[in-house]
């Protein structure tokens, strides 16, 4: 790990062809940044993504990656992590990945507790399948499969990484920058799943969940004297759906990330030339 | 009564304890079978249970002889019965010479057929004598003891082995219980007629099923990173690897579906950790989702698929060899892949040693296709089976900083994806410097990088079937052949039919049957069959399954028509079973072209 590390050392050289002004722009900038910062180079750092326009980051980012199937992007990262404890594992997807096909792998790897981090760019649209309702789509909004909005209440991913036992939570919003690239350094550091929903907008199919909105809205929880350690105060923002937050929720400070509670700590990838010396005790357990 | 005489086979004696399930028929039998094997005879054992915890019928049977055992057979000489059910399943095994132990001072009527002798041994009583009810079976073993002729001292460390854990009174009180049994038979009855006396050796064998040993051959091959769900018939080479893969810095992770633990496993193998996942059933549909990924992605993968009765739940507790062609073509577009079926239990630890080193040189998925009769069964193998200075790593291309450079373009990226000769790229793990890259589902290009461009697809398309021609020539895609190679007779067939196959050549000799047997452990790539069915005059695909799956692969492989025996009902091939069935077959007119 080399101290100079910039943080566009984790750019790679394919243009995105995400649409001008798209939130995963600002979103993945703030990633390596925080990447960058946090001491990691592309050489240790493994980037998984799922599938939709947040999908294509791994190709956008320079590091070692796998871009995989629809939903399945955090037990890929719980592989690897497993595997390689010393590998920084960033999984990244959008809404539709983390919360409607993958929502069972999302509260499992929150009760895991891996020491990982998941920022899901949540656009609350589905985006490459050209403007269908998500999860976290509101239940007026109208969409060519849902011409009179989905008549449902949107997930809470926030509510849901709390009930599922999360030890860190956090929204961010992709265009404030800074903030944005200060959270999700945060959950890199926090031991244990470090889960951050990011408002990252469509410009192209959602006219409801903008830009102007989320400035408009968005109430950041450092100027309102929130204690993320205080469960009960994070349960009151998490649960207030009068207000759109950007800050961390949640932080348990007494996060025992997996690896430690499973005592999970070599490099698995090392393995002897032949069978192990002592291999031959395992044929005679069965006398 | 439709079992066969003992007539003049080897000396085997076939064995077995049934009840309900919960009367710990399992680990009656296993004390048995391990005292056996503690006495030098070989054992094969096989297993009849439902899907529940308690209730409903269940046993374990024995086959027990001198020589190698490697099938059940349709006869049952001794039978421990707890229930009367255990006696009505299994009449058509039962034979005149066959003795029935049983409780008479238990609440229901033992109805035994005249012809067969009945053994009414007070098992509770004598249990509550020694210690405790729950003995009851133990002194059951110490009676089918003294009828078989077999030192109860045998038992011994079997009883020491189980029971240890609980303390040495435990033990004693066991040990205890299977004298009274013994003691019980020797005092009230005179047995001589049955003329059981079983012989013992100087050998010393060790007892495993199919599944310990894929998990055996799993920690042997350097696998660390396992991720499954549990699944009858899979689960209990999850079972085996936990609590041993974390002496060798291992780890086992229960996932919360097969979608997640194949995922998993994919995220420990691009990590550089030997992984695996193994499943059945409805398991192996989900995990097919990303077959095509660890394919694509060119990542070394071992994916078990302990085969049972389909499809959907099917039944869950049965034999069945149906997912060959799930196997082969499972997962949309086209999937390269090796597929590899061990034929015995000993070669389910090579064979799952041998995946590992397929998977890791060739950078692709491995199927490791075995099933529940393989899974549950336990067979004897001298330690020499499973020589562990014979196991061989090859990692394949793996990568270093000293040798990276080669592979790296102009800009200075990983070539993850190179287009070689034999198709087979460099492979470099997270944490090496300048081995960044990237992989995915996505046609890509030679760095991992999606594209769509013609050339480039036909380029990566065609390098990763290159690696599977280059796997065909490099490696040895043998089959194993039991009987008379020069025979007409060809019975050709795959997985686990392989030990009831080569005694039914036995009773097929006896009655003057010339047979060849090839079995084949690799189905794809496999063996080229044409010249060996060329020179047959008859063949005959046996499997077990409905419709004939790998002797439609042959009969494509080499063009010509062949005869077939399927078996669906759910219970594995017995040899001598299989015996009639072919000399059936034999008879029958050759299929049209």
């Amino acid at each position: 790990m080399s101290s100079d590390v910039r943080f566009t050392d984790f750019k790679s050289d394919k243009q995105p062809t995400w649409c001008p002004g798209c939130g995963d722009f600002g979103t993945m900038n703030g990633m390596m940044k925080a990447l960058a910062n946090t001491g990691n180079d592309p050489d240790n750092t493994f980037v998984v993504a799922g599938i939709g326009c947040s999908g294509k980051i791994g190709t956008y980012m320079h590091s070692y990656a796998l871009h995989g199937v629809h939903g399945r992007a955090l037990p890929v990262g719980t592989g690897v992590k497993m595997a390689r404890p010393d590998i920084e594992v960033m999984v990244a997807g959008g809404d539709g990945d983390g919360y409607s096909i993958g929502a069972g792998h999302f509260v499992h790897a929150v009760r895991r507790n891996v020491d990982m981090t998941y920022c899901v760019m949540d656009n609350r649209i589905y985006g490459l399948t050209k403007g269908q309702a998500s999860p976290t789509s509101r239940s007026d909004f109208e969409t060519s499969t849902t011409p009179e909005g989905t008549k449902q209440p949107p997930v809470n991913p926030l509510a849901l990484a709390l009930a599922s036992g999360a030890s860190f939570i956090a929204q961010s919003f992709s265009s404030d920058a800074m903030r944005h690239a200060e959270i999700v350094e945060k959950a890199i550091e926090h031991d244990g799943f470090g889960f951050v929903n990011v408002f990252s907008p469509c410009v192209t199919f959602n006219d409801v969940d903008t830009y102007d909105y989320f400035r408009d809205n968005l109430v950041d929880l450092e100027e309102e004297d929130h204690d993320p350690t205080d469960y009960e105060a994070a349960k009151e923002v998490i649960l207030d759906s009068d207000k759109e937050y950007q800050g961390v929720m949640y932080q348990d400070e007494n996060s025992v990330p997996y690896h430690e509670k499973h005592g999970v700590t070599e490099d698995m990838s090392e393995i002897p030339d032949g069978a192990p010396e002592d291999a031959m005790d395992l044929v005679r357990e069965f006398y | 009564m439709g079992g066969k005489a003992q007539d003049n086979m080897a000396e085997d004696l076939n064995w077995a304890v049934g009840g309900e399930a919960g009367d710990g028929i399992d680990s009656t039998g296993k004390i048995f079978a391990q005292a056996l094997a503690r006495a030098g005879r070989h054992v094969f054992t096989s297993k009849d249970f439902a899907s529940r915890i308690r209730g409903g019928y269940t046993a374990y049977k024995i086959r027990t002889s001198v020589d190698q055992v490697q099938s059940v057979v349709d006869r049952l000489d001794i039978l421990v019965a707890l229930t009367q059910r255990t006696i009505d399943e299994n009449l058509d095994e039962l034979h005149e010479g066959s003795a029935i132990i049983y409780d008479g001072e238990r609440s229901w009527e033992a109805e035994i057929p005249d012809e067969m002798t009945a053994v009414d041994v007070p098992l509770k009583s004598l249990a509550e004598e020694a210690g405790g009810a729950i003995m009851r079976n133990i002194v059951a073993l110490g009676a089918a003891c003294e009828i078989t002729g077999f030192d109860v001292e045998y038992l011994d460390e079997a009883l020491e082995k189980r029971f240890g854990g609980k303390g040495s009174k435990i033990v004693e009180n066991n040990k205890e219980a299977a004298r009274a049994g013994q003691e019980y038979v020797q005092e009230n009855y005179d047995l001589s007629h049955l003329g059981y006396n079983l012989e013992t050796t100087d050998n010393d064998y060790v007892l495993l099923n199919g599944n310990e040993a894929v998990g055996m051959g799993a920690l042997a091959a350097g696998c660390r990173f396992y991720a499954g769900y549990p699944i009858t018939p899979a689960t209990s080479i999850m079972e085996y690897l936990t609590g041993r893969i974390e002496e060798y810095g291992g780890h086992v992770v229960q996932a919360e579906d097969e979608l997640s633990a194949i995922n998993m496993a994919l995220g420990g193998a691009r990590a550089g950790a030997r992984s695996m996942t193994a499943t059945s059933g409805a398991g192996i549909d989900l995990m097919t989702e990303t077959f095509g990924l660890v394919a694509t992605s060119e990542t070394p993968l071992v994916i078990a698929d302990v085969q049972r009765s389909g499809p959907s739940t099917g039944m869950p507790t049965k034999q069945e060899q149906g997912d060959l062609n799930m196997a082969l073509y499972g997962g949309h577009g086209e999937v390269p892949r090796f597929v590899v079926a061990p034929t015995s239990i000993d070669e389910c630890f090579w064979k799952t040693v041998e995946a590992f080193n397929l998977a890791e040189k060739y950078q692709t998925p491995v199927f490791l296709v075995s099933d529940l009769a393989m899974s549950v069964t336990e067979q004897t193998f001298p330690p020499e089976a499973f020589d562990m200075d014979a196991v061989e790593i090859d990692r394949g291309k793996l990568v270093d900083e000293d040798n990276v450079d080669e592979w790296l373009d102009a800009q200075g990226h990983f070539r993850a994806h190179a287009v070689t000769d034999d198709g087979i790229s460099p492979r470099a793990i997270p944490g090496m410097t300048d081995g960044a890259h990237m992989s995915t589902g996505l046609e890509h290009d030679e760095l991992g990088r999606r594209t769509e461009d013609e050339e480039e697809r036909v380029q990566q398309v065609d390098k990763r079937n290159r690696k599977v021609k280059t796997a065909r020539e490099r490696e040895d895609w043998d089959y194993r052949e039991f009987g008379n190679e020069d025979a007409d007779n060809l019975v050709i067939s795959w997985g686990s039919n392989e030990g009831a196959l080569a005694e039914a050549l036995e009773y097929l000799e006896d009655d003057g049957i010339d047979v060849r047997v090839i079995s084949v452990p690799y189905i794809f790539p496999r063996p080229d069959l044409s010249d060996e069915i060329e020179a047959a005059d008859e063949t005959i695909v046996v499997e077990c399954n409905a419709t004939g799956q790998f002797a439609d692969l042959i009969e494509h492989d080499v063009l010509t028509r062949v005869k077939r025996i399927n078996k669906y009902t759910g219970v594995r091939f017995k040899a001598d079973e299989l015996a009639d069935d072919i000399t059936a077959k034999l008879s029958e007119e050759v299929p049209a072209q």
